[in-house]
């Protein structure tokens, strides 16, 4: 008796994972319950943000005007987003975006740029991004054509902010200002020395910028 | 993979701790139960430190007043600490009149060498045409004439230093102080009033582009990029965040507070008819 209520159970549970909500869902079982208590005990998805304040994504910040760095935006930053007018989006990580981003692309006629970091089957998500990679980044950037553009990775510190950091080089930033700006967007852990070293390796030589084409912050 | 070094031991410290405390714990206990002893030891101090007795040569007197007096001083400098790292210090003398040399070379020979830029620490756009940094100093002027600013706002109560004033006047940029005094615990606070001037100004289409500054670039400047973001409708956690990224290691948690009790309810209907909101960015 008791097993077959047992397997009964493991049913229940096997159903439950089925249903599974999308990985940025912010379950209702998961917040406190303050209110009383809820009868659809079904997930739903909060797509409003708080009280009409809007939330920009993790770790975003302008980097010039017309271009903008941040991790991955979830469902919560889409009003957010909407205000920027995106004309294009380079994506970092060796990961698929989530499905509701890829919709929000979709939606508001964005192009996207991706596998920029997927070099090989081989490549791993902590590997740094390659030098192609970079400099298909930057020519990306260097072209006004696709501004309004956001730069993003899974959290927006050390994808972004290698290519950032090399942008800044290629600006002429020296280099201690570089890290600075890098560092302050990798959180507590501090940043990587493997992407500091691949920003002081990177030739700028190599990025030629049409002048026609490029912003002005990027002409020197 | 160094996640798993980097895994506390959080029952391992807790335990540490734990035996710390009771160590002292059992330490009060000894004192206690020796109270004759104890009592004995505390008269021999007080003779010998604390109340100028009969016994003791007005030497002795003199040395402990002077003993007193380095105390005092030492806490002063140490009270200082905090003082001094918003405090604005001039730029050594000698390395201006060497930069006016250059800038005097460089009019003759007309062709510079290209050099490396230096943009100031904690640099960085806010929104739009506004910019945030530290003081600028003159290793900075180079860069800063990249933005071609059209106004600078300053919001430390110190004068301008005179070749900051000589950048603006060469380059036609509009100059504007509020001498903000930071939120510092537990009596000296920002004015609101204040901060609705420099708001005031940096919401005006007109000033574009627009430089704001204090001395780190970490406090004062947070707490008006903080009252922006708050004016954009951003939600308190996200400007906290990026409060913090700008002001580490010495986030306030003062700061952090006065955005979220700030009233902003003038400068944006004022906003609203300079037409700077909505914001387009």
């Amino acid at each position: 008796m008791g097993e077959e209520e047992k397997d009964k159970d493991k049913d229940k549970v096997k159903a439950k994972k089925d249903k599974a909500p999308p990985k940025d869902a912010i379950l209702i079982e998961q917040l406190p319950n303050l209110a009383t208590p809820n009868d659809a005990a079904t997930s739903t998805t909060i797509t409003k943000p708080p009280s009409l304040r809007i939330v920009p994504p993790l770790n975003f910040c302008p980097v010039e005007r017309r271009l903008y760095r941040s991790g991955q935006p979830s469902a919560i930053n889409h009003s957010f987003l909407e205000q920027l007018n995106l004309k294009s989006i380079i994506w970092l990580a060796i990961e698929d975006p989530q499905d509701n981003f890829l919709r929000f692309i979709d939606e508001n006629n964005i192009n996207f740029f991706y596998n920029l970091g997927y070099d090989s089957i081989d490549s791993n998500s902590w590997d740094g991004l390659s030098e192609s990679s970079i400099k298909q980044a930057l020519e990306v950037i260097a072209d006004e054509k696709n501004h309004p553009l956001l730069v993003c990775c899974g959290m927006g510190r050390h994808r972004t902010g290698t290519v950032i950091g090399c942008l800044r080089k290629l600006q002429g930033w020296n280099l201690a200002s570089v890290s600075e700006e890098y560092r302050r967007f990798t959180g507590v852990r501090g940043g990587r020395i493997l992407v500091e070293l691949l920003i002081e390796a990177f030739d700028v030589g190599t990025i030629q910028i049409d002048k026609e084409v490029a912003p002005d912050w990027l002409i020197r | 993979m160094d996640e798993n070094d980097e895994i506390f031991d959080f029952e391992q410290a807790y335990d540490e701790e734990f035996t710390n405390e009771s160590h002292l714990l059992s330490d009060e206990l000894i004192i206690n139960h020796n109270d004759n002893y104890s009592n004995q030891v505390i008269n021999k101090v007080m003779k010998n430190s604390l109340i100028p007795t009969k016994d003791t040569e007005p030497q002795q007197e003199q040395q402990h007043q002077e003993q007193q007096q380095q105390q005092e001083e030492e806490i002063v400098i140490d009270e200082d600490d905090e003082d001094q790292y918003d405090k604005f210090i001039p730029t050594d003398s000698e390395k201006i009149k060497k930069y006016k040399k250059d800038q005097e070379y460089l009019i003759t020979v007309s062709k510079k060498p290209p050099t490396l830029l230096t943009p100031p620490e904690n640099f960085s756009p806010v929104c739009g045409l506004i910019y945030r940094s530290s003081f600028p100093r003159i290793e900075n002027f180079e860069f800063l004439l990249k933005l071609k600013l059209k106004s600078i706002i300053c919001l430390i109560p110190e004068e301008y230093p005179p070749e900051n004033i000589e950048f603006l006047n060469k380059n036609n940029i509009n100059f504007y102080q509020i001498g903000l005094s930071g939120n510092k615990e537990p009596f000296v606070k920002i004015k609101p009033n204040l901060v609705n001037e420099a708001l005031k100004i940096l919401t005006n289409p007109e000033n574009h582009p627009i430089l704001i500054h204090c001395n780190r670039g970490k406090h004062r400047t947070g707490c008006i990029v903080g009252c922006i973001r708050k004016l954009q409708k951003w939600s308190l956690s996200m400007i906290f965040d990026e409060y913090r990224k700008f002001a580490y290691p010495k986030e306030r948690p003062l700061d952090q507070q006065f955005i979220e009790m700030f009233d902003d309810s003038e400068i944006q209907n004022l906003a609203f008819e300079n037409n700077w909101l909505p914001l387009k960015w």
